[in-house]
Parts: C-alpha cells; structure tokens; sequence
C-alpha cells in the first residue's frame, strides 16, 4: 500500500485476516505494527447499488492493463463506539485492493454522493 | 510556512513536476489549477482531513464490538 491509511503515515504493508467468528467483516492488519487493524467489509453487502469510479485511481496506480476481476472493493468500518447497531462504513475512502499484484489503496472520492458514516443496520 | 503573493495568471512550482496557477480571484475565492505527475492525488483539504479522522476512529474500534456487530448481522439472517 504505497500510499498508506491518511492519519497512519509510514504504515504501507497490510494482509486481510478472515475470522469466521467475525464475518462479514475481515481484518485489514498491518503488518508493520501488531497494534494496527481496521475492520474492512464488502459495501454490497449493505448497499448492493455501492460504485466508485475507479478510472483516476487505476491511472494513479498504473493498473490500466489489469483485469477489473482483479480489484476487490473494501470499506472501513468504524466501530468505536459500543452499540453494534450504530457500527459506520467509510463509503468516501473505499480501499481498492488489486489482489493480482498485491497492491492497495485507500482512494478518496471527491463529491461523493455517500457518506464517510454510513449506518451498515440502517438508519433505524 | 512559505507565504507568498501571486496575481491572476502566475503559477508556482513545487518540486520539480507541480505547477500551481492562480486562474481567477473572485469575492473572496481563487480558482486554482493544478499541473501534477498522474500518481499524485490533489484533494481538497477538508476531504482528506474527514478521511483521515474517520481512519482514526476505525482504528479504534474494538475487536469485542465487530464480534458482536456479526452475530447482529447473522441474527438478521443477513448475506455475507
């Protein structure tokens, strides 16, 4: 992850940990510091209609001759505070994960339609 | 901080490969064009500000609370 996480510079290589007990969430843990992990899940699976355009962050990346089959869509879920029901996902800094090349990106979508708290249980 | 003064139609660099151009002063705004090599990202300041504090907070969040939050989601008989 060249670029990192905004707020955690220097912290550039990160693997996903997949914990049955915690799914759909998966663990987005830096390997740089045992202390850093963020919880990441699939946005369709709470937004099925979720899209980003991704054409500035493949020429960022230089991933132009990469298949889109190859690019998995995260987002990061806040959890911090204590009623479940209230957890967010960052649906303005999705990461894009080329899983080919093991390569990632944090991409921050400017005007985005969404919002960077989005209630993963629904407003209600 | 380097403070400097600019009018309409001047540019600034920075480094080597980033030119700043001040395009167009208006009642109290400046329109700015940025010349950048492609893989760097230009945000405005607030976008990124309210990524990097939200990264923050995530970072936080407790292991306990997404365990709970997926039993919550299978509960719900939520796909994943």
């Amino acid at each position: 992850m060249p670029g990192g996480m905004p707020g955690f510079p220097g912290m550039k290589r990160f693997v996903i940990l997949d914990r049955k007990e915690t799914r759909p969430f998966y663990w987005y843990q830096c390997v740089d510091s045992s202390d850093l992990a963020f919880a990441i899940m699939n946005p369709r699976l709470f937004k099925p209609d979720y899209s980003v355009d991704l054409k500035s962050t493949i020429r960022e990346m230089s991933w132009e001759a990469d298949s889109k089959n190859d690019l998995a869509l995260y987002v990061v879920v806040n959890a911090s505070g204590d009623v479940p029901e209230k957890i967010t996902a960052n649906l303005v800094g999705p990461l894009v994960i080329n899983t080919k090349k093991c390569e990632a990106v944090q991409v921050i979508v400017q005007n985005s339609p969404y919002s960077h708290r989005h209630p993963i249980f629904g407003e209600g | 901080m380097l403070v400097l003064t600019r009018k309409v139609g001047e540019k600034i660099n920075i480094g080597g490969d980033i030119i700043v151009n001040v395009l167009e002063i208006n009642k109290g705004s400046v329109r700015l064009g940025v010349e950048a090599p492609r893989n760097i990202s230009i945000l405005r300041h607030e976008v990124y500000e309210r990524i990097r504090e939200e990264n923050l907070k995530s970072a936080q969040g407790s292991s306990v609370e997404i365990e709970k939050a997926a039993r919550r989601w299978r509960e719900k008989g939520l796909k994943g």
